[in-house]
């Protein structure tokens, strides 16, 4: 078994009993869970040694340990990090701010009273939108309906998490009489931070989702634009901007047209490590 | 109805991963020690009305993601903090030694008048302690700043830690030292200080104070 770089496993380990501690895989301190967990993150860190460990991987792939067995979770895992969602745990993290910027150019369109309360209060996206997307919903919404969501998201990509965090924000801040509680920016961050059961709840969020008037292509225009803007604002491409493997041209977010995973298993690259301790 | 105090500040946690942030917020605004928690992506919020020389005080406090990558994302919530607690972790060494690159960042992107107070938690875990007091109060003085040590988990000095921090503040605020209506203060007056604000300035310059300081 490789030793790992010290640097991300202490990190690592002081996370294992902080992922879904009341779930009964997770709940026992060094029970098997956690070290499945210790096994898949550390994996990472040896494939990718230049990326390392990000602490929102720790939700995503224990959640995939819910679903299936640690070197299947890894392999997964690999392909949320490099297809789905390339750039959002890496360095500089600057992937999830380009789609901050994205997602609330798109709220625009879907809600403008929420966009312009949220523009007016000056609101970073980044204030709401950085665990639900690094995440992907795992730790906000309930769990019928992360399932579906994670369904979507696999089957058809980053839009997915585009129109829910667009639903959310859309059902939360749209209309004046949900503004009256949010007169200061804590107020309206509080109010994203507990939003109310009716609008996660499966059967309502995943019907909203689907039926969200916007398009895959309106999500790839506002994301060249969005791109555009960061390169002349900062004189460089945000990390992840082109990744390995087949994608659109220029797109960082490929998953706009990633395949669904092939049944969940692993693909079959050759000369790859494999997951310590198997 | 609305709460009333006299000033609210925004408060910042900050400091390395795993050095228990949200356990100190936790146990300061529920009173008790949060066994099972997640880390924080992103940033958490609490917030709680105290009682400080007199004056009542709302404490607006945002708890960070500790992880050095999340820090280009955490530069959003920094500005206009009037205080922070900058927690490292008693018997881990790493979490002392990034001390003073979180430092640059409060001053840098809050404030550089920001009131800090250095917190060394974990008390409890004092067998296992890698950083002594001595050398963690000497850094505290050299870089001026207060310096506690607490536990998240007894609770103990977790309220002091805000309290002194938000004295602090209340006190330069008297002093003439912080001007709460600069632009990003991090201090926002209550309803309670707006009526006294109403009367012209020379008045009230005048007129002793009714507080009870």
């Amino acid at each position: 078994m490789s030793p790992g770089d010290p640097k991300w496993l202490d990190v690592i380990e002081r996370d294992l009993h902080r992922q879904f501690p009341f779930h009964e895989m997770f709940v026992s301190r060094g029970g098997h869970g956690q070290q499945d967990l210790f096994r898949v993150l550390k994996a990472y860190t040896l494939y990718r040694p230049e990326e390392g460990y990000c602490q929102a991987q720790a939700p995503i792939a224990a959640v995939l340990l819910m679903h299936m067995p640690a070197e299947q979770a890894f392999w997964c895992l690999v392909q949320i990090c490099e297809k789905y969602l390339p750039g959002y745990y890496s360095e500089k993290l600057e992937a999830i701010q380009l789609d901050g910027e994205i997602l609330f150019s798109l709220l625009q369109k879907v809600s403008p009273v929420a966009h312009k309360h949220l523009s007016r209060q000056k609101i970073d996206p980044l204030l709401y939108m950085t665990e639900w997307f690094m995440c992907a919903f795992a730790r906000t919404l309930p769990w019928s309906s992360v399932l579906r969501v994670w369904d979507m998201f696999f089957c058809e990509g980053v839009k997915i998490i585009f129109r829910v965090g667009l639903v959310l924000l859309k059902h939360a801040l749209g209309s004046p009489e949900k503004l009256k509680a949010c007169q200061g920016q804590y107020e309206t961050i509080e109010q994203l931070r507990s939003l109310s059961p009716k609008i996660m709840q499966e059967a309502f969020l995943v019907q909203e989702v689907v039926e969200l008037p916007v398009t895959e292509r309106q999500i790839e225009r506002e994301h060249l634009i969005q791109l555009r803007r960061w390169q002349e604002t900062r004189g460089c491409a945000p990390e992840g901007s082109s990744p390995p493997g087949p994608s659109p041209a220029g797109l960082s977010s490929p998953g706009f047209s990633a395949s669904p995973l092939p049944g969940f298993s692993p693909p079959p690259l050759p000369g790859e490590p494999d997951i310590p301790g198997e | 109805m609305a709460e009333t105090y006299d000033f609210l500040f925004k408060f910042l946690v900050i400091g390395s991963a795993g050095t228990g942030k949200s356990c100190l917020l936790h146990q300061f605004i529920e009173n008790k020690f949060k066994q099972d928690s997640n880390h924080t992506i992103g940033v958490e919020f609490g917030s709680r009305v105290v009682n400080v020389g007199g004056k009542t005080v709302k404490l607006q406090i945002w708890d960070t993601a500790g992880q050095e990558r999340f820090r280009s994302v955490t530069r959003s919530y920094y500005r206009g903090a009037a205080g922070a607690l900058l927690v490292y972790d008693i018997t881990s060494r790493e979490t002392y030694n990034s001390l003073a690159a979180w430092l640059t960042d409060a001053r840098t992107l809050a404030s550089p008048n920001i009131v800090v107070i250095l917190c060394g938690n974990k008390k409890d875990l004092d067998p296992e302690r890698e950083v002594t007091f001595l050398e963690a109060s000497r850094f505290a003085q050299e870089n001026e700043l207060m310096f506690l040590e607490t536990s998240a988990l007894t609770g103990e000095n977790v309220e002091e830690a805000f309290l002194k921090c938000a004295r602090t503040i209340l006190n330069k605020i008297d002093s003439g030292e912080l001007d709460p209506e600069r632009m990003g203060s991090g201090i926002q007056y209550g309803d309670a200080s707006l009526r006294q604000l109403r009367q012209p300035r020379s008045a009230q310059a005048v007129a002793p104070q009714p507080c009870g300081c």
